[in-house]
């Protein structure tokens, strides 16, 4: 079976962009344009893995749905791609260096835009390692 | 309506209070007084006036020892002396401790009302400086957030469309229009990668980088930056030859943000540097400073552009071919400047160019 993504991003322009990309990869992928929409999407279906922004509405509304993430025994172990625009508050970095905010278990941070070959690298990396942890347990 | 400016006077003689009082009736100030330092401080605490007579000859502290307490407690707090005998040394000490005035005793209620306006005048300059100062400091975070929200969001949509056009299309399209798509793509990067380092500039904030200091060895960073950048050399073919002089002392500061500093000019040198040739970096210790340098053979600075370098947004003539926004070494500056150091160059052109980052060795 397809694996199943959710992103969860306000800018439907930047996500017809990573879409198309996860689409011709072959997942299955779903949209939630809020962070209401996606929390909910997130309850009450079953994903492999998450895209989310950080920046979207009033604030950094993609760190309150981390938080919740983390709260929730079960959506803890759901693997999270951060797609961010947001680079000076990370501040300085070397190109490629990979980043693991630890806002979940498995995490990692990408900045937009993102090039294909990494973003499918990136998804799939975290999908096995949040599998790899499963079958541990 | 804004508060009445309080006003709190300190002295141990109950007539030049009363008199005090007396002269400020009727006046748009909230007076209240103390008859001995103790009190006076603890009244500074809870009300914090805006303006504070101090006598300096008192039983219990001293009228120079309040002043101190005074400023501690809240340094905007402005503070003029009573002087029983009009002794010039003994304003003058006061003033060195911040004082902003002094009434000689006796006074006139004329020279009283003076001295008051004044003091509560320069109180309304000081909260107004800072206010100014939050200001614009709220302005650069703001212009931070605008540009990274305004410019940054609808390029990284453009570019990610791209990406995905670019994938979708790489079987279908022919040479001639993968070429084009590839222009687009890396003149889009470019204005990314532009803005990028403008917020770099304005969110480097030196302040927030002292607090994180801690001691340690140069070595680190240094390495960091050079294993950063060991592919781009490779590339260029060019020969890093790294001298430490070991074992070096430790300095107070940011790692992460010296490897910055070495990775901005380590990568200039390789930038402007001819295929082949060598780029020296060496480290050592000399007079109380750490000091590294970095020696290229490339393409040299014209003197004219010298003095410009470090000051963001200027690239010299002869860089004009190769890619760069200049911003690098404004933002090396704010970084050794902010541990206390220097950085200076010295350039010929056609012979090459050499760096100099000096950063003092801590003292404990």
């Amino acid at each position: 079976m397809n694996k199943r993504l959710l992103i969860i991003d306000d800018d439907p322009d930047f996500v017809s962009g990573i879409k198309a990309i996860l689409d011709s990869a072959n997942y299955e992928v779903e949209v939630a344009y809020n962070p209401k929409d996606g929390f909910q999407a997130l309850q009450s279906k079953h994903f492999d893995l998450l895209l989310l922004d950080i920046m979207m509405g009033r604030g950094a509304e993609g760190i309150m749905i981390a938080r919740k993430l983390r709260k929730d025994a079960k959506l803890r172990e759901l693997p999270v791609l951060i797609i961010t625009g947001i680079r000076e508050q990370i501040a300085f970095l070397f190109p490629g260096e990979p980043v693991h905010p630890r806002f979940v278990e498995i995490d990692e941070l990408v900045e937009k835009p993102v090039e294909p070959k990494m973003l499918l690298e990136k998804v799939e990396t975290l999908i096995q390692a949040a599998e790899a942890k499963k079958v541990k347990k | 309506m804004e508060d009445k400016p309080k006003i709190l006077i300190i002295d141990d003689e109950e007539v030049v209070l009363d008199s005090c009082t007396q002269i400020l009736k009727g006046s748009n100030y909230q007076v209240s007084v103390a008859t001995d330092g103790t009190k006076g401080l603890e009244m500074v605490e809870a009300s914090r006036p805006d303006l504070v007579f101090v006598d300096l000859k008192m039983p219990g502290i001293s009228g120079l020892e309040v002043l101190d307490k005074i400023h501690d407690i809240d340094a905007t707090i402005v503070t003029v002396v009573i002087t029983g005998f009009a002794t010039v040394s003994s304003a003058v000490d006061a003033m060195k401790k911040g004082a902003y005035d002094f009434l000689p005793k006796p006074f006139t209620p004329d020279e009283f009302r003076l001295i008051t306006r004044r003091g509560i005048e320069r109180r309304k300059l000081v909260m107004e400086a800072i206010a100014l100062r939050r200001e614009k400091e709220l302005l650069r975070e703001q212009f931070a957030s605008i540009v990274s929200h305004e410019l940054k969001a609808p390029l990284s949509a453009v570019q990610q469309n791209l990406f995905a056009l670019d994938f979708e299309l790489a079987n279908t399209l022919n040479e001639e229009q993968k070429g084009k798509l590839e222009r687009i793509k890396v003149r889009i990067d470019e204005l990314l990668k532009l803005i990028n380092s403008w917020l770099r500039v304005i969110s480097v904030d030196v302040n927030k980088l002292k607090e994180g200091f801690t001691s340690i060895s140069v070595t680190k960073p240094l390495n960091d930056a050079l294993d950063n950048l060991a592919t781009i050399a490779e590339r260029k073919n060019i020969e890093i030859v790294k001298t430490v002089g070991e074992p070096l002392p430790s300095i107070s500061g940011d790692c992460l943000s010296l490897s910055e500093v070495f990775a901005n000019i380590i990568g200039n040198a390789i930038k402007y540097s001819p295929d082949g040739t060598k780029v020296q970096v060496k480290a050592e210790e000399k007079a109380n400073s750490v000091v590294i340098s970095i020696k290229d053979s490339g393409i040299g600075i014209a003197e004219e552009d010298l003095p410009h370098i470090f000051e963001g947004f200027y690239r010299g003539k002869s860089a004009q071919t190769t890619s760069g926004h200049g911003i690098g070494l404004a933002v090396s500056r704010q970084i050794v400047e902010a541990h206390d150091g220097s950085i200076s160059v010295e350039s010929e052109v056609g012979k090459g160019t050499t760096f100099v980052v000096s950063l003092p060795i801590s003292k404990s």
